[in-house]
């Protein structure tokens, strides 16, 4: 278990380099350069170069990565120039937010997909699963824009229940005001819709892949009962994957609060990097790019050890 | 000249005593006190900046016109009564006094105070001039030979009185609407210091630590997560400070209740909502979220079927156009040649684009005078439009000047040299008529008037290539004077402030800051010089009338500012202030 | 690749997720192809899906050549005009015939679905096969390079491409295909990794086969199956994708289009019941998505002998 886990976070570590390297790579793509997207295009040559050399920016490549390594090492992500703030201050306003909207999205999401993806599984190819098959198949091929604001005419505009937009207010003040929880009711709904169309069908398949395994038909064999079986077995060994499903769908997740803070005009993390999207403000969007991808290396390292621990086959293979 | 943010704009004024006297004529019963009003600001225009000396990236209707001004009372007010002109009950001055034959010019203060109790005074007139002088950068209003390089002199005999010396004789009408109207007296006795440490001192009377001053304040109203808490932002003249500010750019401001004004306000908390689209804020909208908002023209159908709203557009001191790049290194040649300008405006349907994709909530566009709102400066000749939609007009002009049409296709010049009937300096033989046009993004109306451009340009055989990119890139390649830019639109034009007289030296003189484009012609340079120096409205006609004749720019419809929707139980907005200033402080909501 | 919305950088609703650690059984011989025919066949639901996908394709590529419309030229008199003999579909907001224009629309939808899906399939199938093949600290390398841009969320990649490059419909394609050839790359190389210890490979070998000849003459076309199956799912993927940057303001500058755009457009004019311009370019995507995600599901029952088995 140990050699595992040290092989695991090597691993892990030497894609977080990576990433900081794809980051790294993406400054030097920058039209212009860091410098013109800081200064702007109306700044001199002088000023592009005096900017150039007070950043280390005209030293060699590998010097320049070794330098921006350093500075995230000790915390510094960037410094939004248009909003005068460093990345670290903007995502320690808008980061809860979104760990907010994602958590109670994940977590109805799967507290409904799975006993719907059981449902699937044990009523296979009856009205149910027809149903619900075509459901998640239509929920996850519609726009999530398209699908969000159909939520907000249905639920917002035409019945008046509840809020267009999500909760404006700090994250401490949401218990303040019963009209902020209100407003995460639409944003959650419109997330976690779609993460129950894949995740339910996930859960149908691996459930169908162990109700076919000999333990289940030795168990059978045995006289324990169909439910025994599937609680007591089959579900189980089914959900172990499911924390894997979890990991492997953080980036889709962050994808999804993207879209979804836009739409329902939430100020959180998917927001502040759209805002920056419109405003070019490159230092934002390459440190909010640097911690989604780094909270999914983590997450997905989580995922594996969880998964290691659960079911030691794991930490032979590879 | 202030540019039209993307989507420009929106609010609402409205001069106070004469309104509130209507008001509580007919409502006055259930007239409530406080509550908390809540304004929407447009889609993609949010504030970003707090100091009123504010450099060209920040000088907008968004940071100024709706948010700086509620704090921060210029010395002379403009707009009044929905009109534009000096506002003399909400000016911290008295109207300036001329003499001399317009060669001085004299201000007394009120004696107003700041919001910590400090008088206005001179000093902080002072405190405006030294600064703007030292960091002729620093403030966007400013062009080169005119203010305040065209003041020899400046004194403040005493506490109340400023008194400025001009290098030559102004029209007295301008020099107030133009010159003074940039000055906003700021608080010296809080500012005045160079670090969060330092004492405050008299830093700005020697250039060189003004440059410092002005650093630590520029760099202070920069830092968005502080303007609520920092200290210096708590010093105001106006009717309203902040309460909270997010970098989204959602605001919350409450009374001043140390405002000198004449009407001190009566709701509790004004807030400014930011929202991403326009189908995003009308969304809350129509749950009814907003009490003073906007529709969107693709849902203004929709209007009356939000019962608890008023609808009344709202028409800005503004005018619309995009510009060419006189200085392109393939192109310029093409559009420094007059006929090939007047060809171009020939192709824009000023007519259908107002009818179809304004729902006719737009202003045509002749000259750079804006025809609505009235006004006694639009000339007898701007009223019409002397390039009407024609597309066979547009064609003899090309081929009245050595060009091959082909409609649908690229036209080419066949018959280059500078003689009659050629295509004129600098066209070679076989140049394509083939532009790149680069667009903001983000409105739906920019979109459709651009893409219907291309088709009704291909009629003439122009060939244009549209780009779209967000409002900031544009104006950046708008104004980087590169000869690599081409046509640019940002989607918003121009209003006219804080030059109120639009008198357009700031715009199309030579060298002007804010000529984009590099336009320079002698003749309109000469007519600029003579708006600035005589009272007399024909001189402004004469430079007028040159200007739609000669087409610096290509005009396109004046959009509305905004399709302004206010709740039934909120009063006081209205009329809407043509400059697009808002007066929350007039603002009250009644029961019913 | 995923998309906003989407919970799972991985392909397909129904992804394998244990692709590498189970992929490759070497099971497509002649027989086993006819086999696989005749359970995709069976299928009924993938038969409409590949149905509805030759109807896209017909509609989108042939339709204009039947139905004739100016999809050049705006009609600035003529906006949104709701269905009539005239335009069956209405007009949109500059005057295009809906009809006419959803055929043009989708010609970039599918042209950048297919075209990126094979771009960033083969791409990806050649980078896994090489990792997997040659094995050691290249592969370890390789895959860690596949491992850190996997670990970027697509939309958020997406976005700073597009915010950083013009958005041109190449540049959509290959911006499109730079995120989408991971999954494959990883997919195949945990085939490849099974592939190369098997007897044939080395008996290629010792008759002297090349390494190149191996992995292009045996390795791939055994992982066949799995490449066409994921193949399938990056069109679905990249349609939506396409659609999610359209809304985000970064899809193709007018005069093209694709019903991405023309839906984040058509949303705008929810209030004004303009249905014309939502829903026909809603439903569309929704039906090609769908179809693409059958025919992928079905693909894989059909090369999945353990599963035929069920």
């Amino acid at each position: 278990m140990t050699g595992f886990l040290v092989r695991r976070v090597a691993q892990s570590t030497l894609v977080v380099l990576g990433v900081t390297v794809i980051t790294f790579v993406l400054t030097k793509l920058l039209p212009g350069g860091v410098a013109r997207a800081i200064l702007g295009v109306r700044a001199s040559p002088q000023a592009i170069a005096e900017f150039n050399h007070e950043n280390g920016l005209d030293l060699p490549a590998w010097q320049q990565y070794l330098y921006y390594l350093g500075q995230l090492l000790h915390g510094n992500l960037g410094f939004s120039y248009h909003l005068n703030q460093s990345v670290v201050e903007l995502l320690q306003d808008h980061l809860p937010k979104t760990l907010i909207l994602l958590t109670i999205s994940t977590l109805l999401a799967l507290a409904i997909a799975v006993p719907l993806g059981m449902l699937q599984a044990v009523r296979r190819n009856k009205l149910e699963d027809y149903f619900f098959t075509s459901l998640s198949f239509a929920l996850y091929s519609m726009p999530p824009f398209w699908l969000a604001l159909i939520l907000i005419i249905i639920f917002a505009v035409n019945l008046n229940l509840l809020p267009p937009q999500g909760p404006q207010g700090a994250v401490s003040t949401y218990l303040d005001d019963p009209s902020q929880i209100l407003g995460l009711v639409l944003p959650v709904m419109s997330l976690a819709l779609v993460t129950i169309a894949l995740f339910s069908r996930y859960m149908r398949s691996s459930m169908l892949d162990n109700l076919v395994q000999d333990y289940v038909r030795t168990a059978r064999a045995k006289g324990v009962s169909t439910t025994g079986v599937l609680y007591r077995h089959v579900l189980r060994n089914a959900l172990i994957p499911i924390v894997t499903l979890l990991g492997l769908s953080l980036p889709g997740i962050f994808s999804g609060a993207l879209i979804t803070e836009a739409i329902f005009n939430y100020p959180g993390m998917g927001l502040l990097f759209w805002n920056s999207s419109q405003s070019r403000d490159y230092p934002v969007l390459l440190g909010v790019t640097l911690v989604v991808a780094v909270a999914t290396v983590v997450g997905n390292l989580l995922a594996d050890v969880f998964y290691a621990v659960v079911d030691p086959r794991v930490r032979v293979t590879e | 000249m202030r540019i039209h943010d993307l989507r420009a704009v929106t609010i609402l004024p409205l001069m106070a005593l004469v309104l509130a006297a209507c008001g509580t004529g007919t409502t006055g019963a259930n007239k409530l006190a406080g509550g908390t009003a809540t304004f929407a600001e447009l889609p993609a225009a949010t504030p970003s900046y707090i100091l009123p000396m504010t450099s060209c990236k920040y000088f907008s209707v968004t940071n100024l016109s709706q948010f700086i001004e509620l704090m921060y009372r210029p010395l002379y007010w403009f707009g009044q009564n929905g009109q534009v002109k000096l506002n003399s009950d909400l000016s911290l001055a008295s109207d300036p006094v001329y003499s001399d034959g317009g060669k001085t010019v004299t201000m007394k203060l009120k004696n107003w105070k700041w919001s910590d109790g400090a008088p206005i005074t001179s000093r902080d007139v002072q405190f405006w001039m030294n600064l703007y002088k030292a960091n002729l950068g620093g403030y966007c209003g400013y062009t080169p030979k005119y203010f305040p390089d065209n003041v020899t002199s400046m004194s403040y005999p005493d506490p109340q009185t400023v008194v400025f010396s001009l290098d030559k004789a102004y029209g007295s009408y301008w020099f107030t609407y133009n010159e003074l109207s940039q000055i906003t007296p700021m608080p010296q006795h809080a500012w005045d210091k160079t670090s969060d440490s330092s004492p405050v001192g008299d830093y700005d009377m020697d250039p060189k630590t003004a440059v410092d001053v002005y650093k630590y304040l520029d760099g202070q109203s920069k830092t968005l997560g502080t303007f609520a808490t920092n200290p210096l932002w708590q010093v105001v003249s106006g009717p309203w400070k902040l309460k909270s500010f997010s970098t989204e750019g959602a605001v919350a401001m409450i009374p001043n209740p140390g405002y000198s004004g004449p009407v001190k306000p009566t709701i509790a908390e004004f807030d400014l909502q930011p929202y991403t689209t326009g189908t995003a804020e009308f969304n809350v909208l129509h749950s009814g979220g907003i009490d003073l908002g906007y529709i969107p023209t693709e849902s203004v159908s929709q209007k009356d079927s939000l019962t608890k709203y008023t609808f009344q557009p709202w028409i800005g001191w503004q005018f619309v156009y995009f510009q060419e790049n006189f200085n392109n290194a393939i192109n310029g040649a093409i559009y420094k040649q007059l006929y090939f300008r007047q060809a171009m405006q020939h192709l824009v349907d000023q007519t259908t684009w107002i009818s179809q994709i304004f729902k006719g909530y737009a202003v045509p566009t002749y000259g750079p005078v804006p025809i609505q709102p009235a006004s006694q400066f639009v000339s007898p000749g701007e009223r019409n439009n002397p390039y009407p939609y024609d597309p066979a007009a547009a064609i003899k002009l090309l081929t009245d000047n050595g060009w091959t049409v082909k409609p649908g296709g690229v036209s080419t010049c066949s018959n280059p040299g500078t003689g009659t009937g050629q295509c004129g300096a600098g066209i070679a033989s076989g140049q394509k008529a083939s532009f790149k046009l680069e667009y903001a993004s983000g409105t739906i109306a920019v979109t459709q008037e651009m893409e219907a451009l291309k088709t009704a340009f291909s009629k003439a055989g122009l060939e244009l290539n549209l780009s779209e990119n967000p409002f900031n890139t544009v104006i950046g390649d708008a104004f980087g004077g590169t000869t690599t830019a081409d046509m640019d639109n940002w989607g918003g034009g121009w209003i006219y402030a804080p030059d109120y007289m639009p008198t357009g030296e700031s715009l199309f003189s030579t060298g002007a800051g804010s000529n984009g484009g590099a336009y320079s012609d002698s003749k309109m340079d000469d007519l600029i010089t003579a708006t600035t120096t005589s009272n007399d409205v024909q001189a402004l006609y004469a430079y007028e009338d040159y200007n739609a004749q000669q087409l610096p720019v290509i005009f396109i419809p004046s959009a509305d500012a905004a399709l302004t929707m206010a709740k039934k139980t909120l009063h006081g907005w209205d009329p809407q202030d043509p400059l697009l200033q808002i007066y929350p402080e007039n603002w009250y909501f009644t029961s019913s | 690749m995923s998309v906003g919305g989407r919970a799972g950088d991985f392909t397909g609703p129904l992804a394998d997720l244990s692709a590498e650690a189970e992929g490759g059984e070497a099971k497509v011989s002649g027989s086993a192809w006819k086999l696989a025919a005749y359970v995709f066949l069976e299928n009924r639901l993938a038969v409409a899906g590949l149905g509805i996908v030759v109807f896209m394709f017909l509609f989108c590529f042939v339709g204009p050549l039947v139905y004739h419309t100016d999809q050049i030229n705006t009609d600035i008199a003529n906006l949104t005009v709701a269905p009539s003999s005239a335009h069956l579909l209405g007009t949109d907001n500059v005057g295009y015939d809906v009809l006419g224009r959803l055929m043009i629309g989708g010609q970039t939808s599918l042209e950048i679905g297919v075209i990126a899906a094979l771009l960033a399939t083969t791409f990806g199938v050649l980078w896994g096969a090489v990792a997997g093949f040659v094995g050691g600290w290249v592969d370890q390398l390789m895959m860690r390079v596949v491992d850190s841009l996997l670990a970027i969320p697509t939309l958020f990649l997406l976005l700073v491409l597009a915010a950083m490059f013009v958005p041109t419909l190449p540049m959509l394609i290959f911006i499109v295909a730079l995120v989408a050839w991971l999954v494959p790359a990883r997919l195949i190389r945990g085939e490849t990794l099974s592939l190369r210890s098997r007897e044939y490979v080395d008996a290629v070998r010792v008759m002297g086969g090349s390494d190149l000849r191996i992995v292009l003459g045996h390795i791939i076309p055994n992982t066949v199956g799995t490449i066409m199956v994921n193949a399938t799912f990056q069109v679905a993927d990249a349609i939506l994708a396409i659609a999610a940057l359209s809304f985000l303001g970064l899809g193709v500058p007018p005069p093209a289009t694709n019903w991405g755009a023309m839906l984040s457009d058509g949303v705008s004019y929810t209030y004004a019941g303009y249905w014309w311009l939502i829903y026909p370019a809603g439903l569309l995507i929704v039906i090609t998505v769908v179809a693409f995600n059958l025919i992928g599901d079905a693909m894989r029952d059909a090369f999945e002998v353990r599963l035929q088995r069920r």
